[in-house]
């Protein structure tokens, strides 16, 4: 049986069609008003690349799988999340544009479907928090409610060694300004107390021992603090700006 | 074939994890009664901290590891070469813990704060496996049949299993390694609910998505959305309560379900409940012991309506 071959692009050409003022008759390209990205800046990648979290973002090809995979992207519909494009921006070092993404890039849910299913074994989810931390380092973006989370979540373990998760609760809802109704804090409290669980403040769980490994981990902690701002320097204005 | 998990371990350690000793207790509690029914046997790790789940790494990747290779190296001062975790983010944060210290200066790097910390060090050697799977490997859908007194006949479960526990097999190991489950079409817990006398709702197709936990309370209207559309789907795939195998999950399902209710309507929601607890029920426990009241979203009752006491 003969393959009939179907044309795949119908030809359709008219002699003066304008858009824009560009005349585009017969010439596709023509739609592509020529762009120049002055300005882009490479230390961003560079900085990125240089973090533990992000040093997999040099292998990264850009076939999208990561943002096919996404959770947020996919399954939630947040189109604007595309983590395959932040890396792009990263690499490229297109400041500008990357900042759009301010609030965005912080939502990463660590759900690891873009690890698991990358072909290149890119740590997406890592190389993206590193963007969003360079970003947060510089002064692109504020302090978003996740690295508000992550702050809270890492202060509390340290404290005793094991997490005191309704204090971390009510710590966080403090630094959000929300207020769980003290009938319902009083509801959950009641329950958890009759059921052997309600193991905060003064009967929290600890880990014997853990004195030394506190002041340990803590003063590493505050030494990559430090680190990530030192290295990091301050997004240029107009990085990345077109022309 | 793939290497194995490591050497096998009469009696693996047993991570407990913060959440096991706190909100997530019944799990803890109905795990131990599963496993004294299969004569399986685990030793808690003593003095264990937390492993510093997703979120530490984001601000210290040296903190990060540090925190779970202190568990894995306690487990290895006891000369264990298996550690089980009963939650998928500890499974997660100690197997990356695992990868991570391959690497020689990473190691030399983590064993100086080990050290400083008063801890012992750590070499490697503590392969890590989540509890799901060490019950199938080494009990199996036979031995809990035959271990069974009350099967859960005529409940339909969904067996959700979330993010870590598969994810990402480059840390977890799960479908990398021989004898673990699929990553993309995981089947263990299925196998065990059928095992326990259940009808597992086949069509679930929110099996490993994400349940939004990662931000519980840093994005609220995202985890109340995924939270929900896995109780629709549950719903849809005629299910009358879900199980979990990680308590981050449950607690963040359980925690929006008001959220849920007001924006998705009451007839979405659904009982949530650990595996080992609807194991434990079929193996001759009864709700309480099993500590099915203490969920927020009080399985319980539901079972109560079906006829279990
Ligand atoms: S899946 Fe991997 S290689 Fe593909 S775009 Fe994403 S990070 Fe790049
Ligand atoms: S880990 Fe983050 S970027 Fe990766 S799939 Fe999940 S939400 Fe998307």
């Amino acid at each position: 049986m003969p393959i009939v071959e179907k044309s795949l692009v119908e030809v359709d050409r008219n002699d003066s069609v304008k858009l824009d003022g560009i005349d585009v008759s017969g010439d596709w390209s023509a739609f592509l008003r020529s762009r120049v990205v002055a300005d882009l800046d490479p230390c961003i990648l560079d900085w990125v690349k240089d973090q533990p979290l992000g040093s997999t973002i040099t292998r990264c090809w850009q076939c999208g799988t990561c943002t096919a995979s996404c959770c947020l992207h996919t399954d939630y519909g947040m189109a604007e999340f595309n983590p395959r494009y932040f890396l792009y921006l990263a690499k490229i070092g297109y400041a500008t544009e990357l900042r759009r993404y301010t609030n965005t890039i912080w939502r990463c849910l660590s759900c690891n479907k873009c690890v698991e299913r990358c072909p290149k074994g890119v740590k997406v989810e890592e190389v993206v928090h590193a963007i969003g931390r360079y970003l947060r380092v510089t002064g692109a973006a504020p302090e978003s409610p996740a690295d508000r989370f992550d702050r809270a979540f890492t202060e509390n373990l340290l404290d005793r060694g094991i997490l005191d998760e309704v204090a971390l609760f009510r710590t966080y809802e403090r630094l959000e300004g929300r207020r769980t109704p003290l009938r319902e804090m009083l509801r959950m409290g009641v329950r958890l107390f009759w059921s052997g669980r309600l193991r905060t403040g003064p009967f929290a769980n600890r880990t014997r021992g853990w004195n030394r490994m506190r002041e340990v981990l803590r003063a590493r902690l505050a030494e990559d603090e430090r680190r990530a701002l030192s290295t990091a320097s301050p997004v240029r204005a107009g990085a990345g700006g077109t022309r | 074939m793939i290497a194995a998990r490591g050497v096998a371990d009469p009696t693996p350690a047993y991570y407990p994890g913060c959440s096991l000793d706190g909100l997530g207790n019944p799990y803890e509690v109905s795990a131990r009664q599963v496993l004294a029914h299969l004569g399986l046997k685990l030793e808690r790790i003593v003095d264990y901290n937390c492993c510093g789940a997703t979120e530490v790494k984001n601000l210290s990747h040296d903190v990060s590891l540090a925190l779970p290779s202190r568990n894995l190296a306690l487990a290895r001062a006891r000369d264990h070469h298996e550690v089980v975790a009963a939650c998928s983010g500890c499974v997660y944060s100690l197997a990356r813990a695992n990868e991570a210290i391959a690497d020689e200066p990473t190691r030399m790097r983590i064993n100086a704060l080990l050290e400083e910390g008063g801890a012992p060090t750590y070499d490697g050697g503590a392969s890590v496996q989540h509890l799901l799977e060490f019950i199938y490997r080494r009990a199996g859908p036979e031995r809990v049949r035959a271990a069974v007194r009350r099967p859960l006949t005529g409940l339909t479960v969904a067996p959700y299993y979330g993010c870590l526990y598969t994810r990402p097999r480059c840390y977890t190991g799960v479908g990398k390694l021989a004898g673990t489950d699929d990553p993309i079409h995981p089947h263990f817990l299925d196998e065990l609910l059928v095992a326990c006398g259940a009808d597992v709702a086949r069509d679930f197709r929110a099996k490993t998505i994400c349940c939004g936990g990662g931000h519980a309370l840093s994005d609220l209207d995202v985890s109340v959305a995924f939270s929900a559309s896995i109780l629709a789907e549950a719903r849809r795939a005629g299910a009358d309560l879900v199980a979990t195998i990680c308590p981050l999950g449950e607690i963040n399902i359980e925690n929006n379900l008001d959220r849920v209710r007001a924006a998705y309507g009451a007839e979405v929601v659904r009982p949530v409940a650990y595996f080992t607890q609807l194991m434990s029920l079929a193996f001759g426990a009864s709700l309480r012991e099993a500590r099915l009241a203490d969920n927020f979203s009080r399985p319980d009752r539901l079972l109560r309506s079906r006829g279990f006491t």
